[in-house]
């Protein structure tokens, strides 16, 4: 058995999430559609831009819909492919009564294509009613069902709206918050060991490990502050997750401003083991109770305080579980080498 | 050294920020689908781990010099 193991599976599964996460292309979607609203009764041409879609081919077989809700829709009357499939033109008969007569309604549209398989933009067009004709008629809306979708099974990352290839991010940016409390764990670990055998390394150990997390927490929130300037709009927004975040990663300081403090080494050993089996407790408020009693621009809203249940499907599963394992891996490796290398400098020091 | 270091990792901090502060318009960063929103974060991961790995570097020399009593000083 090889004695670094772990370090080689650390490198080869990074090689691995760094190759899926930046090759595996996106499903198709739709980017935009023009014009946004639209009137009942009128005859409407909506051009839709498509992300990653293929109009230009097999263009007569591809299908639309303007969907109103789970049993009112329309079928396009005309669909015309331009540019190199990016591009499609989208004629709807829109009739002059409404389901509901009196209130402007979003409506989605969907498209189905046997190449791209089926996809959906929710809220794309707003429908405003015809107020010459304002009874309520379900009857043109009821006509044309949404059947025979199809689906097109490629291992592709799942594409959503503002997004769009950020969603790659969920390989770096959260597993920096997993590696966190991984090796924060490995470190209170390390800390209650010390305050049962008082033994020194168990506390360097312990600290060595605090450092690497630390380290991964302030990546996870520079990633984070990142991601979110281009999806939320600012850097720092003062959203709860950001705020305690924030928080935890003070109270690590604080454990390094407590080891500087004490020049007797088994009382900065004993003290800084209980207070950071103190701020290890701490986080567990932080990270997963609060976040989950507030509403937050970050997904997972209400429940799991760091994802929402639909952005990590089954093929972004495959290389999210990986990824944590590697940089966990990572985060124990730079822990150990800081870890050896504070106990080389305290031999030298006897 | 730690100076110098110090002046890398802040110019490194604000050629990021001057990146992201080019507004709300269709900048470099937003083209392709905000691909280089991904290699912006990657790129920080990496530098940070980098700039760590050298600091580690520069303490495990400085210890070695005081193993060896300057016999490597000059190097």
């Amino acid at each position: 058995m090889i004695k670094d193991w772990w370090k080689i599976l650390a490198v080869v599964i990074l090689l691995y999430v760094l190759l899926m996460g930046f090759l595996v292309p996106l499903k198709p979607g739709i980017i935009n559609v023009m014009p946004d609203s639209i009137t009942a009764g009128d005859t409407v041409t909506l051009s839709v831009e498509g992300y990653n879609t293929h109009f230009n081919r097999s263009t007569e077989e591809i299908r639309a819909w303007l969907k109103l809700d789970e049993r009112h829709a329309i079928l396009a009357a005309k669909i015309e492919a331009s540019g190199e499939g990016q591009v499609l033109s989208v004629t709807f008969y829109v009739p002059a009564t409404l389901p509901k007569p009196k209130q402007v309604q979003e409506t989605a549209l969907i498209i189905d294509s046997p190449v791209d398989g089926s996809f959906v933009m929710p809220g794309a067009v707003f429908l405003k009613p015809n107020l010459s004709s304002a009874q309520a008629d379900n009857a043109p809306w009821t006509r044309d069902q949404i059947t025979g979708l199809h689906q097109v099974e490629t291992f592709r990352y799942p594409y959503r709206n503002i997004l769009y290839e950020t969603i790659r991010n969920t390989y770096f940016h959260i597993p920096m918050w997993f590696g966190m409390i991984l090796l924060f764990l490995a470190s209170a670990y390390k800390s209650i060991r010390y305050l049962q055998r008082r033994r020194e390394e168990d506390d360097l150990y312990a600290a060595a490990l605090a450092t690497s997390g630390l380290m991964f927490g302030i990546l996870g929130i520079i990633t984070g502050g990142i991601w979110a300037m281009y999806t939320w709009g600012e850097f720092w927004s003062f959203d709860v997750k950001q705020n305690v975040a924030a928080i935890s990663l003070l109270i690590y300081m604080a454990y390094f401003v407590l080891r500087a403090s004490f020049e007797d080494p088994d009382r900065k050993a004993t003290l800084s083991a209980a207070y950071n089996i103190f701020a290890f407790v701490m986080l567990i408020p932080l990270l997963f109770v609060i976040p989950r009693m507030t509403d937050s621009l970050h997904p997972g809203s209400g429940g799991n305080p760091a994802m929402g249940g639909e952005d990590l499907d089954n093929t972004m599963r495959l290389v999210f579980y990986p990824a944590v394992i590697g940089w966990t891996l990572l985060g124990l490796w730079i822990a150990q080498l800081r870890f050896r290398y504070i106990r080389l400098r305290n031999a030298c020091e006897e | 050294m730690k100076r110098r270091l110090a002046l890398c990792a802040a110019l490194f901090l604000t050629c990021v920020t001057c990146g992201f502060t080019q507004g709300e318009q269709q900048d470099f960063l937003r083209s392709m689908g905000k691909i280089y929103v991904v290699v912006a974060v990657l790129a920080v991961i990496f530098f940070i781990l980098i700039a760590y790995l050298v600091y580690l570097d520069r303490k495990i020399t400085k210890l070695e010099n005081s193993i060896f009593n300057g016999r490597e000083e000059q190097s």
